[in-house]
C-alpha cells in the first residue's frame, strides 16, 4: 500500500469509530458536554491567575495566554488523531492488542483511530485564549500578522512533540503493564509547566524540559523568538528538529517495546 | 513446508508488583522480576493442507505458541516461519495470508452491523469490490450470515458471532487459518455448522488449519494430525489411531452367555492378558488391551468359558485418552 491508502484507511477508520460512539448518541453528547465544561472551568482558573497576577517574570497577560493556548491546541491536536496511544494501558492488560496485531497494518495506524475523540470543547477554549492573545498583542504592536501562520506552525511541530513523548511513554507499558502514574508526570505535568515561561523554574527543571522530555520546544522557545523577537527566526527549524528527533526516537523505541508484548492469558 | 517453528522458548517476565503509593513507579525501576516458562523448546512443522488438532490442558502453552506464529508474541529463542517468511520480521506480509480468529474475542466492530466490518476488513486487506463480493457471497451461503447480515454484532449470539468472525477470518482469502477454541461455549448445533465449514475449507478449499480446542470432538471429526502440548513441550505429535494405541487403554467387553459359564481359575487368568471388571447372572464385564491381545484371541479365550451369546465391545473414550496424555 502506498501513503495515500494508508491515509485513506486511517479516514475510514475514523469514521468507523464516531460512527461506533453514535451508536450511543446520548452518552457521546454528554461526554462532550461535560468535556467542554470541565476545559471551561480549567480557563476560568487561568483567567484568575492571569488577572491576579498580570505579569509573571517580566511575560505579560497576553504572553502567558499565549503560551497556554499553543499547548492547549497542540496537545488537542495529539489527542484527536491519536488518543488511543495514551489509552494503550487498556490493551495491555486485556490484551486487546493481540487483533491489531493482526492486521496488515502499522499497530500504531491501527491503534490511533481506535476511538477518535472530538475534542470541542479544547479546541474553543484554545481556539479563543490564541485569538485573544495574539489579537492583544498585535493590537499593542508587539507583534504582526506573521504570527499567525508562524503559531499555527509551532501548533502541528508541538503536537508532533506531544505525540512522541506520550508514544514513549506508552511504550514503557510493554515492561511494566499499568503506565498511568508516569503519564501523569510525563504527560500531564510536563504540559501543565510549559504553560508558564521555563524562567520560572530552578535550572534541573528546564533543562530536563528541554531534553529529556522536549515540551520546551512546543510554545516557550518559539514563543521567544515570535513574540519577543529574542534568539532568531531558527527556533523553528529548532522545534522542527525537536520533534523529528522525539518522532524518530520514540517510534524505534515503540518499534522495540512490542517486541516485548506480553499479551494476556485467554 | 508451510509451517515450522523450531526450538522454540518463550518466557513471560513480570515484575514484581510493589504495594502501596507509587506502586506503578516503583514497580517501573523494579529489578525483581518473576519469569514464567510458557514454552519450552516446541518444534513442529506442518505441510499445506493439513489439518493439526493442538490440545492440551489450559496454561499448557496453545495460545502462546498461536500467538507466536501469528507474530503477536515474540519468541525468547528459536525459529518461526510461515512460507518461508519470518512473522516477526515482515509481520504485514505474513498476516495477510493468515486467517486468526481467537474464541474469546471477536476481531468485528462490536457496535456496528456485521456486513461494515467485512467492508471495513475489505479495505484493510486490499481485497478489491468483485472479490469481496464473491467471496461474502460464497462464505454467507456456506455460514448462513444473511440472516444476521444487519445486525450490530454486540446483539449476535455466541454461534452468530463466531460464524461472523470465521468469515471475516477468510474475507481475504487466506492460505493458512489458525483458530483458537473456536467453538468454545457453543451449542451442539452451533458446533456442528462451524465444523462443517472447516472441514469444507480444509477438503475442497486445501487450507492449512492449526486448531485449538478442549471439545474432543472437534478433533475426532476434523483433525489428521494431532498435537498434545502440556507444560510448554509436546509431549505427542501424530494421528489419532495412533494416538489411541501410543496410550493402550483397555477396551471394555461385555459377554452374555446362554446358560453358565466357568471363569477359570485365579491362577490362570493371571497368566491371561484379560481382567474381570464384574460377573453378574449370565453377564460378565471384562477388560482386554488390544494391544496385548487381539480381538479374535480375546472371543477365543471367552468362547471357552461358556456358550456365547452376545458380545459388545467399546472402545476408549477419545477424552479419556487424552485425560491419560495429559
Amino acid at each position: 500500500m502506498n501513503h495515500k491508502a494508508w491515509i485513506s484507511l486511517y479516514g475510514l477508520l475514523i469514521r468507523t469509530s464516531i460512527r461506533s460512539r453514535m451508536q450511543y448518541k446520548f452518552n457521546f453528547i454528554l461526554a462532550s458536554f461535560l468535556a467542554a465544561l470541565i476545559q471551561i472551568s480549567e480557563f476560568l482558573m487561568v483567567a484568575i491567575v492571569l488577572h491576579k497576577f498580570g505579569a509573571i517574570q517580566g511575560w505579560s497577560m497576553y504572553e502567558i495566554g499565549y503560551l497556554f493556548a499553543v499547548m492547549i491546541l497542540s496537545k488537542t491536536l495529539y489527542r484527536t488523531l491519536a488518543d488511543e496511544v495514551h489509552h494503550l494501558e487498556k490493551y495491555l492488560v486485556t490484551g486487546d492488542l493481540d487483533q491489531l496485531l493482526t492486521r496488515p497494518m502499522p499497530v500504531l495506524l491501527a491503534l490511533m483511530p481506535q476511538n477518535f475523540r472530538i475534542m470541542l470543547g479544547e479546541v474553543l477554549q484554545g481556539g479563543f485564549l490564541l485569538i485573544w492573545s495574539l489579537g492583544g498583542m498585535m493590537a499593542a504592536g508587539q507583534t504582526g500578522w506573521e504570527a499567525i501562520p508562524q503559531s499555527l506552525y509551532i501548533i502541528v511541530t508541538g503536537s508532533i512533540i506531544l505525540f512522541s513523548i506520550g508514544l514513549a511513554t506508552a511504550t514503557l507499558g510493554f515492561w511494566t503493564t499499568r503506565i498511568s502514574e508516569l503519564q501523569n508526570i510525563t504527560e500531564d505535568a510536563a504540559g501543565t509547566a510549559v504553560r508558564y515561561p521555563l524562567t520560572l523554574y530552578p535550572k534541573w527543571m528546564s533543562t530536563l524540559l528541554l531534553t529529556l522530555l522536549p515540551v520546551g520546544f512546543v510554545n516557550y522557545v518559539p514563543s521567544l523568538y515570535i513574540l519577543r523577537g529574542e534568539l532568531g527566526p531558527w527556533v523553528f527549524a529548532a522545534a522542527a528538529a525537536a520533534a523529528g528527533i522525539s518522532l524518530a526516537l520514540s517510534l524505534r523505541f515503540w518499534k522495540y517495546g512490542i517486541t516485548k508484548y506480553q499479551s494476556a492469558g485467554s | 513446508m508451510m509451517i515450522h517453528m523450531k526450538n522454540i522458548r518463550k518466557e513471560f517476565k513480570t515484575p514484581v508488583v510493589r504495594e502501596g503509593r507509587f506502586s506503578g513507579l516503583r514497580t517501573l525501576f523494579s529489578r525483581e522480576y518473576i519469569t514464567k516458562e510458557a514454552v519450552r523448546g516446541i518444534s513442529f512443522e506442518i505441510d499445506r493442507g493439513e489439518f493439526v488438532g493442538y490440545i492440551g490442558p489450559n496454561g499448557a502453552g496453545k495460545s502462546t505458541t498461536i500467538k507466536m506464529l501469528s507474530g503477536i508474541l515474540h519468541p525468547t529463542s528459536g525459529e518461526v516461519s510461515i512460507g518461508g517468511l519470518n512473522p516477526h520480521v515482515d509481520r504485514r506480509k505474513v498476516v495477510k495470508g493468515l486467517g486468526v480468529v481467537f474464541g474469546q474475542r471477536s476481531q468485528l466492530w462490536w457496535d456496528l452491523p456485521v456486513k461494515d466490518s467485512y467492508d471495513i476488513l475489505a479495505k484493510m486487506y486490499s481485497v478489491d469490490d468483485i472479490d469481496k463480493r464473491r467471496r461474502l457471497g460464497q462464505l454467507s451461503e456456506l455460514l448462513d450470515l444473511q440472516a444476521f447480515w444487519d445486525t450490530p454484532v454486540r446483539k449476535l449470539s455466541l454461534g452468530q458471532r463466531m460464524r461472523s468472525d470465521l468469515a471475516a477470518a477468510m474475507l481475504h482469502d487466506p492460505e493458512i487459518l489458525f483458530l483458537d477454541e473456536p467453538t468454545i461455549g457453543l451449542d451442539v448445533n452451533a458446533k456442528r455448522s462451524i465444523r462443517e465449514f472447516l472441514a469444507r475449507l480444509n477438503q475442497e478449499f486445501g487450507k492449512t488449519i492449526l486448531l485449538t480446542t478442549h471439545d474432543m470432538d472437534d478433533i475426532e471429526q476434523l483433525c489428521s494430525r494431532v498435537m498434545v502440548i502440556n507444560h510448554g513441550a509436546v509431549t505427542y505429535d501424530g494421528s489419532i489411531p495412533s494416538l489411541r494405541e501410543t496410550i493402550g487403554l483397555p477396551t471394555l467387553i461385555t459377554v452374555t452367555y446362554r446358560g453358565t459359564f466357568q471363569v477359570p481359575a485365579a491362577s490362570d487368568l493371571a497368566q491371561l492378558p484379560i481382567s474381570i471388571i464384574s460377573a453378574e447372572g449370565s453377564t460378565i464385564k471384562v477388560t482386554a488391551n488390544r494391544r496385548e491381545i487381539n480381538t479374535l484371541e480375546v472371543m477365543k479365550k471367552l468362547g471357552e468359558w461358556g456358550e456365547l451369546d452376545d458380545i459388545e465391545m467399546k472402545d476408549p473414550d477419545f477424552e479419556e485418552i487424552i485425560h491419560k496424555v495429559y
